[in-house]
């Protein structure tokens, strides 16, 4: 079942257009990446997504009712948090939480707050002024702020962008799991390329507003059809340099390491001449393309 | 309408109130010091002229009765935007609240904050000047209450759509209006005072009216009902034009993303 079915999603500011066009759904129990370089549309979306920008064309179904006109009674079972986005810094920390849980009409809420500090590792700071958290601390308590109410679609905006890989960790597995047990959706969006291959089911590619490819984060690494070979050399570049501009070579050293780039299936070609040759290297490392690799690949060649 | 929506956002600024000291300065501090220093100097010019007028009361009165325009106004838009300055907007506006309930939230606060003022001062007459405004008003005060609250409401709600329109360029209207209506209002002087064309904006404002009464309560202890029911529909009609303002302020800041850059 598509808990989120958006249709031909557009907005326009004056001339420029922000989102253009954009069609996807959403599962039960998935977790969908939404990727893009800055200014791809990605915020605007999910914007869109919580009624705080108005589309100017297309439309957004969820739990298959039209949101515009079921905004209250949607967003009762939505949740949304953003690494642009703070609570009242002069409140306490379960001031805060009992406020949104009070807000979003959660039944036995104290007990319910206690339960995220401690699955975030922050019930100590319960009784603690909001403006005395570092960084990291306040994202997770924004991050108790979104599961809350335990929704049913979640809008995540970089939620880890200010957390210690441990923490972060912490979060993705935390996210993983709920989705697991709650059958809840998460729309995601992360400049982390492993993050989003780490948690995503499907990844939806923005460029400019517009959907320019849409797989799983292994699909889409697969769209890039060149690997990466690191050869460590003991001996000089002098006597390399030659045989890789003869065969015209897509290469860079790294001192003593050499990095090649080629298609996959000419990695045995380069081995092998390399042997003829009679270049010795003492470690060799083949890195197969990566979700990272496709994100540079695409805005490399947009731009261009 | 949800009351529990509404009583979270209730609570929510209620939290505040207590760990910040200038939103107590606001409610109880400001409106005394004013209290004191216009009284003491009205007491002077009082004792120094020849004249019988108690001018002493008609300014408290005016004070006093001020406040509960200047109370629900400043608490409906330095809530809005202390929103903004807290980057929660967005939390709250992506929220299953609504803005009706956003609204009704604020002016009970504003209503909860009048009252705390209104006590207060109330206290500070009796016992600086021996001027009790429930003996003197009596079962008028209810009357002049009410329309000085809707008007405080009209001015909050539009100060909030300007700054939905504007920003944060414009967030000084917060503290301001008030200061710009007063003279206008006739809080501390009777309408003939001014030259006939202020006369002629004053008497487009609802407050005009109410300290216009008040001035007649005081020296004959008799209102002019009709002057009160014009201030009441004024009131009505700016109170509905100002919520409409308030909804297309919000549906435009939807529409061309200010909303989330208030944020």
């Amino acid at each position: 079942m598509n808990v989120l079915q958006v249709k031909n999603l557009t907005k326009k500011f004056g001339r420029f257009t922000a989102v253009n066009d954009v069609s996807f759904s959403l599962k039960e129990g998935e977790i969908l990446g939404l990727l893009g370089p800055n200014g791809a549309g990605k915020t605007t979306t999910i914007d869109m997504l919580l009624g705080l920008i108005k589309p100017t064309a297309g439309s957004i179904s969820i739990f298959g009712q039209p949101f515009e006109e079921n905004r209250s009674e949607i967003l009762k079972q939505m949740n949304f948090s953003a690494a642009y986005v703070n609570l009242p810094w002069r409140l306490k920390v379960w001031e805060n939480l009992y406020t949104f849980a009070r807000l979003y009409e959660v039944d036995d809420f104290p007990q319910k707050v206690d339960r995220l500090l401690s699955e975030f590792k922050i019930k100590d700071l319960k009784d603690r002024m909001t403006d005395s958290l570092s960084s990291g601390q306040l994202t997770r308590l924004y991050l108790c702020k979104a599961f809350v109410n335990d929704p049913r679609l979640l809008l995540l905006d970089e939620p880890t962008a200010f957390l210690d890989p441990d923490v972060a960790d912490l979060t993705r597995k935390y996210i993983v799991d709920k989705v697991k047990r709650t059958k809840s959706s998460v729309l995601f969006t992360s400049h982390n390329m492993a993050e989003i291959t780490e948690i995503c089911d499907r990844v939806i590619f923005l460029n400019r507003g517009k959907i320019i490819a849409h797989d799983t984060p292994a699909g889409l690494a697969k769209k890039i059809k060149f690997c990466r070979v690191r050869l460590l050399f003991t001996a000089d570049k002098k006597k390399i340099n030659p045989f890789l501009k003869e065969y015209e070579y897509n290469f860079s050293w790294h001192d003593q390491e050499l990095v090649v780039e080629l298609k996959e299936e000419n990695v045995g070609q380069l081995l092998g001449r390399l042997s003829l040759a009679r270049l010795k290297y003492s470690q060799i490392t083949i890195e197969k393309p990566t979700l990272e690799d496709f994100f540079l690949e695409v805005i490399r060649s947009k731009n261009e | 309408m949800n009351s529990k929506r509404i009583f979270a956002m209730v609570l929510r600024h209620l939290y505040v109130w207590p760990k910040s000291p200038e939103r107590f300065m606001w409610t109880f501090g400001w409106p005394l010091f004013g209290l004191i220093l216009w009284g003491l100097t009205i007491s002077f010019l009082q004792n120094n002229s020849s004249s019988s007028f108690s001018f002493v009361t008609f300014i408290i009165g005016g004070i006093i009765f001020w406040e509960m325009v200047v109370q629900p106004q400043r608490e409906i838009s330095i809530n809005f935007i202390e929103e903004m300055w807290n980057k929660n907007f967005l939390n709250i506006f992506s929220s299953p609240l609504t803005n009706g309930e956003y609204l009704t939230a604020l002016v009970i606060i504003g209503i909860f904050k009048m009252l705390a003022t209104i006590v207060t001062l109330t206290v500070g007459a009796i016992l600086l000047y021996q001027f009790n405004i429930f003996s003197t008003f009596g079962f008028f005060i209810p009357i002049l209450f009410i329309n000085l609250l809707l008007f405080g409401m009209v001015l909050g709600f539009v100060v909030n759509a300007l700054i939905l329109r504007f920003g944060w360029s414009i967030q000084e209207m917060a503290w301001a209006i008030v200061a710009i209506i007063q003279p206008l209002s006739c809080v501390l002087y009777p309408l003939a005072s001014l030259p006939s064309w202020t006369q002629r904006i004053s008497l487009m404002l609802p407050s005009t009216y109410v300290f216009e009464e008040m001035r007649r309560v005081m020296s004959s202890g008799v209102v002019d009902i009709k002057n009160i029911m014009i201030s009441f529909l004024m009131n009505v009609v700016y109170l509905f034009l100002s919520l409409v303002f308030f909804k297309i302020m919000f549906e435009q800041a939807r529409i061309h993303g200010r909303l989330v850059k208030l944020s």
